[in-house]
């Protein structure tokens, strides 16, 4: 587990050295500030539309570093070589698997944590309210959701490229989230094999929208069952662990060369 | 005496469009405990391949590589190994002493041992001074100190070294001399290859030659080189020789 979290720390410190939260952060704080105070329809003054804006801004933004560092790390090892110091140590591939994800998943959560307070901040100066329950369901839901992003990109970047990576990443979790739930209306007018892989696809995928409490805490319906939020929770972490496991099975065999044949 | 590495017949096979390329063809190597011993050959003659099978970078086609007994494949091969890479590249944006803080947790060392261990190595590498400044702002020697120093942070039993000397001044490569010198002294194992065949020379109890993936000497550099020849003509004459056989 230290050599995990070692890893994970090495992945912070290169986050808050290149500066690239600080960036989002700033850049979300004056985009959600800029939103907020223009008066568009004569809504600027409304807390649901801060709320609405202020956590769409804070999916958006890390749905965005959280593929892109995720599916930055491991390449980034190998093209930089620092891979061979890092293999050349009792570390198992596993090890590195699982220390790159918690380090991109950490970083992105916290990242979130910051936007979530934000928005909470200006809803209360707004003159708004929320339900904190509701605020703290659709934080941990979110991050579950980023967990599995993570996974994702990790996954896809054991053998792609960065770009690949990010390209694919973003179309699969971005289908995911907008396409899968669709796919039930599709379902119920195919047979067959159409019908069978379309079903297998809804059930197999993770379906992202699950995670996602924007509805419920902009329209104050009030917080989600426990029980409900832990099976989702739950789901969340079964998906991880799948996505992890895949990443592990494509890079356990990997060959680092390089100046082999030297 | 026991052997520190030990493989017996190493295939690695490349696969590659244009037909597969064979970069090991049946390397078989002993390195007992205690030794200096000196991996050489020409460019493209499976020194790196048989190093990075060593670290298990890269999983060997056919044969078995053994570090102090334990399979290579097992993490756990690498307790007590230290290495370090022809070109080190590091984590730029960490510090020196963070860099060598975060090489001792990879090791499970605890607190305390990091810190005394960091110190010593850093002194070793002379490099005390430079140890709060970002790695990205080293010179290419002292890129290649820190690099050394990750390296010793365990107090390995076994150090590998591919080029260790590679692009450094005169006052650098005789630090590396003594660096290993010390090592002997302490009863180390080190596996280094190098192209600086005088410095191979000095330093090294036995060697080994190396060419078209196969070893094409093995022994004592006092045994193989006669008197009044050099270690240079004799690896210039093994090496043509090996390559005129397979040709």
């Amino acid at each position: 587990m230290r050599r995990i979290l070692t890893i994970a720390s090495i992945v912070w410190m290169e986050m808050l050295r290149r500066k690239d939260i600080y960036v989002l952060l700033i850049l979300l704080g004056a985009m959600l500030a800029g939103i907020v105070s223009l008066d568009i329809f004569g809504l600027g003054g409304v807390a649901g539309y801060v709320k609405d804006t202020g956590l769409l801004m804070a999916w958006l933004f890390s749905w965005i570093m959280t593929v892109g560092v995720s599916t930055r790390e491991l390449p980034q090892e190998e093209s930089r070589g620092t891979i061979f110091s890092l293999l050349a140590k009792p570390v198992r591939r596993m090890d590195l698997v699982a220390g790159k994800w918690l380090g991109c998943w950490t970083v992105a959560a916290a990242a979130t944590l910051a936007f979530y307070v934000l928005t909470a901040v200006i809803i209360l100066l707004k003159g708004g309210k929320f339900s904190f329950p509701v605020l703290v369901q659709s934080y941990f839901l979110h991050a579950a959701a980023l967990s599995v992003v993570a996974a994702a990109g990790l996954a896809l970047s054991t053998r792609l490229h960065h770009d690949a990576a990010a390209a694919m990443t973003y179309v699969a979790t971005g289908a995911a989230y907008l396409i899968l739930p669709r796919v039930s209306e599709f379902m119920a007018g195919l047979s067959g094999p159409r019908g069978i892989a379309m079903m297998v696809l809804y059930y197999m995928a993770p379906h992202l929208e699950l995670f996602d409490m924007r509805r419920r805490f902009v329209h104050s319906y009030g917080p989600l069952h426990w029980g409900i939020f832990a099976v989702i929770l739950a789901y969340g972490m079964l998906f991880t662990a799948l996505l992890l496991l895949v990443a592990w099975l494509s890079y356990r065999r990997k060959r680092f060369a390089r100046g082999a044949l030297g | 005496m026991a052997a520190a590495i030990e493989t017996r017949d190493l295939r690695v096979v490349y696969p590659s469009r244009k037909g597969a390329v064979t970069a090991l063809d049946g390397v078989s190597l002993t390195v007992p405990v205690g030794t200096v011993f000196g991996f050489l050959g020409p460019n493209g003659a499976g020194k790196t391949t048989t190093m990075h099978v060593l670290l298990g970078f890269v999983a060997a086609t056919s044969g078995e590589a053994r570090l102090f007994g334990a399979d290579v494949r097992r993490s756990i091969a690498r307790q007590r190994i230290g290495y370090l890479a022809e070109h080190p590249e590091t984590y730029r944006f960490l510090t020196g002493r963070e860099l060598l803080r975060k090489a001792g947790a990879l090791f499970l060392m605890n607190g305390p041992q990091i810190r005394r261990r960091v110190d010593d190595v850093l002194r070793l590498v002379d490099l005390g001074e430079a140890a709060e400044r970002r790695i990205a702002t080293y010179s290419r020697g002292m890129l290649q100190r820190i690099g050394l120093a990750q390296a010793l942070i365990n107090d390995p039993d076994l150090v590998i070294l591919d080029e260790p000397a590679g692009g450094l001044d005169p006052i650098g490569r005789l630090s590396i001399r003594r660096i290993i010198a010390g090592l002997r002294e302490r009863g180390k194992t080190v596996f280094f290859s190098s192209h600086e065949l005088s410095e191979v020379e000095m330093v090294c109890d036995q060697i080994a030659i190396i060419a078209g993936g196969r070893i094409v000497a093995e022994g004592a550099a006092s045994e193989l080189v006669k008197p009044g020849e050099s270690l240079e003509k004799y690896f210039m004459k093994v090496v043509s020789g090996s390559a005129e056989m397979r040709a």
